[in-house]
């Protein structure tokens, strides 16, 4: 697999995507350069594609993705991966607000830490995240996993659906309506067959598994104080 | 939506064009209006005028008035004032002007022909230029590039609260309180309360405009004793909304941040000279290599950057 560079720079976006969309059509390892933290870089790739981008990105990188593996050097802005169906997007730094939000399917792996509501309304798939994970995370998601290895942040999983975050370290404050629970040693094998391919598998995780209180499911009015807690 | 940015110079330089493209850069984020405050080389004596009258055609009256009320608290021109006009019915101006006695007095009797020409900035340093259009057209229309400080505000409006008109744009004056302004990205639901409790403290809004509120508020605080650390953190819990504001004075930037964490600023601190922007894509208009950004990115967050970078608090 030849390797294209594509340079980003001031260029309009529209005409980056299309260049990156083309050398991924063609079969080509696509690496993009001078990025300058631009919006939008990377959205709706193929499967099977393999695009890296150098330094830091702005908002909604690898967003639609279908199937593509995604590395980002450094920084990813709002929305990294947002809506992606299929494929793996790493992060090597930090990734900003909403990481992840209303993914369906596929992997989102983060280095650093994440900005506030990671993972919001997530469908599926899973989000690992190997520092701590910022404020009111897992805001009403779906269904899927946050794996945080470093602590959350303050409203951890507020008001959530059927997904799962889960936190080794340090929890800052639970959101409305959580439960924690203790996983069993099943959900637990489930946690490591995601993370060993990631070089991040560590049986001595004492892991807190945050689920939905379930209360909130159904709005009745004699609730209403614990919507409106936050 | 709304943009905002904030620079602070190690020395006296070309601010005014940095702020041109941090808010260049964000102009999608609101297109119908931009404004700079810019803080230039400080006068020992008399103040800076900014100001707008709303009927072109009426200026020389305007302006006849203007003076025989300044005249009246022992101040007058110093200098020509210089006017700036285009195809839109209002006109800029921009005044220096000796000491009034009393600079809460002048502006209250200042402010009774408001609704022809009305203020927008007053101090030792500070400028504020606001105009409809985007970054490049107000730039090009008040030379916003050439303006020379150590430090200042910029802002791009997606109007939400109130009317597209050139006076409600950002920045706003903290009126009657020379040398500070703010910029916000956000929407204040509870404004209205609070106008009304200021008002009644003698505070005067020439706006709709919910932001207008947040300069006063914070100036009000501090005049009644409290730091302006603790100013910022306290506007946390007692103004509803959501916000993401910078608020400037001779001394330095500073900003708060809602509980809610709805809007970003990202900063890059580097050789005694800071960028913020909303969006990181603008600090790299003026950081175009790598570096370390910090994205205030978390729940009930302020700070606080001394001109030259002396940080003042954390």
């Amino acid at each position: 697999m030849s390797e294209i560079v594509i340079e980003a720079g001031k260029r309009p976006i529209r005409e980056i995507n299309e260049e990156i969309q083309a050398a991924c059509a063609a079969g080509h390892k696509v690496i993009v350069r001078n990025t300058l933290s631009r919006h939008n870089l990377g959205v709706g790739l193929p499967p099977g594609a393999i695009v890296h981008f150098e330094g830091s990105v702005g908002y909604y990188c690898g967003g639609l993705n279908d199937g593509a593996t995604v590395t980002i050097e450094r920084n990813a802005g709002w929305a990294v991966g947002e809506g992606m169906s299929h494929g793996h997007i790493t992060v090597g730094g930090y990734a900003g607000m909403s990481a992840g939000a209303a993914m369906i399917d596929g992997t989102i792996h983060i280095k650093g830490d994440s900005g506030p509501r990671c993972g919001v309304a997530m469908k599926g798939g899973n989000i690992v995240v190997e520092g701590k994970i910022g404020y009111q995370s897992g805001f009403m998601a779906h269904k899927g996993r946050i794996i945080a290895l470093g602590g959350a942040g303050h409203s951890c999983a507020d008001a959530l659906w059927q997904g799962e975050v889960w936190v080794a370290g340090p929890v800052e404050s639970l959101g409305v309506d959580v439960d924690v629970v203790e996983p069993t040693a099943e959900e637990v094998a489930e946690v490591d067959a995601i993370l060993e391919p990631l070089g991040l598998a560590d049986s001595s995780r004492n892991w807190r598994k945050m689920i939905s209180g379930q209360r909130l499911w159904y709005f009745e009015s004699r609730d209403a104080s614990a919507w409106l807690m936050i | 939506m709304c943009g905002i940015a904030g620079r602070i110079l190690a020395s006296s330089g070309r601010v005014g064009d940095d702020l041109v493209e941090l808010m260049d850069a964000q102009e999608h984020r609101g297109a119908d209006s931009t404004g700079f405050a810019i803080y230039g080389p400080p006068r020992d004596s008399g103040y800076i005028l900014r100001g707008m009258g709303f009927d072109k055609t009426r200026l020389d009256k305007d302006i006849e008035d203007f003076r025989a009320i300044l005249k009246a608290h022992g101040s007058d021109f110093a200098g020509e004032p210089s006017f700036v006009t285009d195809d839109n019915a209002h006109y800029c101006a921009r005044m220096v002007i000796d000491d009034p006695r009393d600079i809460a007095r002048w502006i209250r009797d200042a402010d009774t022909i408001a609704d022809r020409f009305e203020i927008q900035s007053c101090g030792r340093s500070l400028e504020i230029i606001k105009d409809v259009g985007g970054a490049q057209g107000v730039a090009d229309k008040h030379g916003v590039r050439d303006m020379i400080g150590t430090h200042g505000l910029g802002h791009a409006r997606l109007a939400t609260e109130s009317s597209v008109l050139p006076n409600a744009s950002h920045p706003f004056w903290a009126r009657p309180f020379p040398d500070v302004a703010i910029v916000h990205n956000g929407q204040i639901t509870d404004y209205f309360t609070w106008r009304e409790k200021l008002m009644r403290k003698g505070y005067r809004f020439l706006t709709e405009n919910d932001s207008e509120l947040i300069a006063v508020w914070v100036s009000d605080q501090i005049a009644s004793g409290l730091t302006p650390e603790l100013a910022l953190k306290k506007s946390i819990s007692a103004i509803d909304g959501v916000f993401t504001y910078m608020i400037a004075d001779r001394d330095g930037i500073g900003f708060a941040k809602d509980r809610f964490a709805m809007k970003p600023l990202v900063v890059v601190e580097q050789d005694g000279e800071m960028a913020a922007a909303t969006e990181e894509q603008a600090v790299r208009r003026i950081y175009t290599g790598e570096c370390e950004v910090i994205n205030y990115d978390g729940p009930s967050l302020t700070h606080i950057w001394g001109v030259g970078n002396r940080s003042l608090a954390a």
